[in-house]
């Protein structure tokens, strides 16, 4: 009986393995951007159509004329890559890190050794236009640098109003992705306004390890244009929300999102020892992935940084005098609230939540939380080429990058 | 090897029990507590179970005669009433109760440097009055020695309802801006269990200077706890159950306290919510106008539509939350758009679409009526499962998974978290996951 239980469990596991392995794909490099064959009616065809990102923006959008034959005016194709890679922080220091990146147009044959080690931070920005019918499709391309780790991922759409449990990203809730392969998320953008996006399997240390990045819907009114204030010869034709009288139209916008690292807990990640999650302390605190001076510097300008390319957002303000500038504003920190404040200039607070506040206020400082966001507008006028104007964090010890000061959460704005 | 074997039965055995203890049940008692106008409470200790196994010391209020718990006793008042606590203390130093928000006459006991003290181990009792004259969501906590003493467990929460209140047709203030099908209530809060350990061991004074909190809470339970049900056995101290659920296109009324020395923000998954009042002040004009939220119909008129809320220590905040699923841009049941009696355009059969787009009956948006999912998803060996996901993407829909995942949305409902977004406040002393998180569940109707 022994001997017979020793030899028929195995044969039965391998039988098992070999059916399992034979009849499914077990892992495969997939995107979704679904096309009509021929006209309505005929199947989709969920795979396989022709698009190529022909003016680089980073998605194939089917009002470039990007997609052939897509299944939708208003069809919008992405796709990012989920792994890990290194990154410099502002004082030269390397920081392993999880991350995204932008893998839109590659062949899916390549996309597991194009982007494996290759994630950037923050994540690729998205930008998406009111009434978009977005397929995101998310690959997992594995953790290089920790071949013991076997994690899922996923992208979680922070703020998206009535929002499917599928495509929301919360592994607990739904479905995550495995190693070697795709997930295909579909959006229906109804509301414009300022969201975020991050990966929600195990947050807390995805998040400090680096998944998160901007992600903002432009108005149905962009393109109207609107005089604001009434009689002031100022006219605008692109606006934080549907604001119906010009209120929060915006001549520039930036997105600028807070977040910082722990480099105890990414060391501990990168040599794979148990992770202080109940300690965690952040010392890098950031601007889309940059401490200052890092934040004002294009990217060919970081002498220090091995890894530059993994860091390729600058911050760096540049209105020209009398412009009215929009600040998408958000926050994914994972260890505290931060407190936002600018010299010499006023804020008018026209949004929050990723929707149009009924009463705007102004305000020389914004504190904000781990996944909120805020829409600051700031007019310029008054203002003379040349002048520089300082953007950052209040709380004072978040102005360094570790033990370097003057950095850290910080920008400029820098009059045209 | 027997034995080994017998402890593996056991462990099935416990596991499928805590995921059975887990499954939410339907009709869940929206916010538990105690009504009246008259509490005896007594301080005491004993301890609270943390999520990571710990138990954790602590100082809390209950029922007198009865256990402490945490957090104490929540107060289900009416407006207008005079509410009297009157509290007795078996702790080794004085304690008291604040309740911030009303205008507290506090006789008996000893004087303390805020209010009125029940005296250290003492029968004497403190006797705490005030006249509930506005309806809303407070916090109370001790007034004696606070910085520990909120931290060792002493807090609680107070809802007045507002005159007039018709449980059938609940509202949170009075009027039809603030109605609601169901409420529940986030009391937020933290503990440093080396304070803790401090005190027990019989420390004096406790410094709390070095306050680092590794343990974060909802109704005084840690993520998975937050979703057993109310008054489990095996949380003696901890009665209190914070799984929200509700209906689609149905108004929740979430009642969020900042019970500790923390903020934290608050993500509601799923939705935006309607911010409708803080301290239990309205948010509205003098005129006191409602308008037309986009999701959750009249609401007042400043209220603040967010996805995250700040809440602040010694703060309160309410919130409209809804999930309707309009726009989705695909049909949330997987109908196929050919069933008979959803979504009828009328005028034979007569039509079952109300004036905001919505099938009367299952409440799905009639313009993403039977238009199929957008995408193919993957295979199930290229998918990682989540506890509270039905196997289908289809709402009320159960779909094949493998063996052992899956098993606690017995509805087939969709889950969303709602959790703090400092990130590490969903961790257990370390353990990731846990800490101030728990799950929605929005259900099709009648499930």
């Amino acid at each position: 009986m022994k001997l017979f239980c020793r030899i028929l469990i195995p044969l039965i596991s391998l039988v098992a393995l070999v059916l399992l392995g034979g009849t499914n794909v077990l892992a495969d490099v997939v995107v979704e951007c679904p096309t009509w064959s021929a006209g309505p009616g005929s199947p989709i065809n969920y795979t396989g159509g022709t698009f190529i990102d022909s003016n680089g923006d980073g998605m194939i959008r089917a009002d470039d004329s990007e997609i052939t034959a897509p299944v939708s005016d208003t069809q919008v194709c992405l796709h990012l890559a989920a792994g890990d890679g290194l990154v410099n922080m502002a004082d030269g220091r390397e920081q392993y890190m999880f991350g995204f990146a932008n893998a839109t147009g590659t062949p899916n044959s390549q996309v597991l050794n194009v982007f494996m080690e290759g994630a950037v931070f923050p994540a690729p920005t998205i930008k998406l236009k009111q009434g978009d019918d977005v397929y995101l499709t998310l690959t997992n391309v594995g953790m290089n640098r920790r071949p013991d780790l076997f994690d899922p991922h996923t992208v979680h759409w922070h703020g998206f109003p009535n929002a499917s449990a599928v495509f929301d990203g919360v592994p607990d809730a739904s479905i995550s992705i495995n190693m070697g392969s795709s997930l295909t998320y579909y959006y229906h953008v109804v509301d414009p306004g300022t969201f975020m996006y991050h990966c929600h399997v195990e947050a807390a240390e995805h998040m400090q390890m680096g998944m998160l990045g901007n992600l903002y819907v432009t108005t149905a009114q962009d393109g109207t244009s609107f005089e604001y204030p009434v009689s002031s010869g100022k006219f605008y034709t692109k606006f934080a929300y549907n604001d119906g009288d010009g209120s929060t139209g915006y001549d520039v916008d930036y997105p600028l999102q807070l977040a910082a690292f722990d480099p105890t807990f990414h060391d501990a990640s990168f040599n794979i020892q148990t992770l202080p999650f109940a300690n965690m302390d952040d010392k890098y605190p950031m601007f889309n992935g940059r401490g200052y001076p890092d934040t004002v510097k294009p990217l060919g300008d970081l002498p220090l940084h091995n890894h530059s390319t993994s860091s390729p957002v600058s911050t760096l303000m540049t209105p020209t005098a009398g412009d009215r500038m929009l600040i998408r504003i958000s926050s994914l920190s994972t260890t505290s609230f931060h407190t936002i404040g600018i010299f010499g200039l006023k804020m008018q607070v026209v949004g929050q939540g990723s929707r149009q506040l009924k009463e705007p206020y102004m305000t020389n400082s914004i504190t904000i939380g781990g996944g909120e966001s805020v829409d600051v507008i700031i007019d310029t006028a008054g203002t003379t080429a040349g002048e520089k104007y300082f953007v950052y964090a209040t709380n004072l010890d978040h102005l360094s990058n570790d033990g370097q000061d003057y950095g850290g959460m910080m920008t400029e704005i820098q009059i045209q | 090897m027997i034995y080994i074997k017998r402890q593996l039965e056991d462990s099935c055995l416990i596991l499928l029990t805590l995921l059975l203890s887990l499954v939410p049940a339907t009709g869940w008692a929206a916010i538990q507590g105690l009504s009246g106008t008259n509490f005896n409470f007594t301080a005491s200790s004993g301890q609270i179970s943390a999520a990571d196994g710990d138990d954790v010391f602590f100082w809390g209020y209950g029922v007198a005669g009865q256990r402490p718990q945490y957090p104490g006793p929540t107060l289900i008042v009416q407006q207008g009433n005079t509410v009297t606590i009157r509290l007795s203390n078996r702790l080794p130093q004085n304690t008291s109760l604040l309740i911030p928000g009303f205008k507290v006459q506090a006789s008996g006991g000893v004087a303390g440097q805020i209010t009125r003290e029940a005296p250290a181990a003492s029968a004497t009792e403190a006797v705490y009055s005030f006249v509930a004259d506005r309806p809303g969501t407070f916090g109370y906590y001790s007034g004696t020695n606070s910085d520990l003493q909120v931290e060792m467990g002493l807090i609680g929460a107070i809802v007045v309802r507002p005159t007039g209140f018709d449980a059938a047709v609940p509202t949170a203030y009075g009027d039809a801006r603030t109605a609601y099908d169901d409420e529940f209530l986030f009391l937020l809060s933290e503990m440093d269990p080396e304070i803790h350990h401090a005190v027990e061991i019989g420390t004096d004074p406790v410094a709390t200077t070095g306050f680092h909190p590794v343990l974060w809470f909802i109704n005084g339970r840690n993520a998975p706890d937050t979703m057993a049900a109310n008054n489990v056995t095996w949380l003696p101290n901890q009665p209190y159950n914070a799984m929200p659920s509700i209906e689609v296109g149905k108004r929740l009324l979430a009642r969020w306290v900042g019970g500790g020395r923390d903020h934290h923000p608050f993500h509601t998954h799923g939705n935006n919510f309607d911010l409708i009042a803080r301290d239990g002040y309205l948010l509205q004009t003098t005129a006191g106008a409602s308008r037309q939220a986009s999701e959750m119909g009249t609401v007042p008129d400043l209220a603040v539509s967010d996805f995250t809320q700040n809440v602040a220590p010694g703060g309160s905040y309410e919130g409209i939350w809804s999930w309707t699923g309009a726009e989705l841009g695909w049909d949330m049941y997987g109908h196929s758009g050919t069933e008979v009696g959803i979504c009828e355009s009328g005028p034979t059969p007569a039509t079952t679409i109300d004036a905001d787009g919505f099938d009367v009956n299952t409440r799905e948006y009639c313009v993403d009526h039977g238009k199929p999912l957008p995408v193919v998803l993957p295979n199930a060996q290229q998918l990682t499962f989540g506890g509270f996901y039905s196997g289908s993407p289809f709402l009320a829909a159960e779909g094949s998974l493998p063996p052992g995942e899956g098993g606690n949305n017995p509805n087939a409902g969709y889950a969303f978290m709602w959790h703090s977004h400092n990130e590490k406040e969903m961790t257990n002393n370390d353990i990731f996951p846990g800490g101030l998180m728990t799950i929605m569940i929005v259900n099709a109707p009648g499930m």
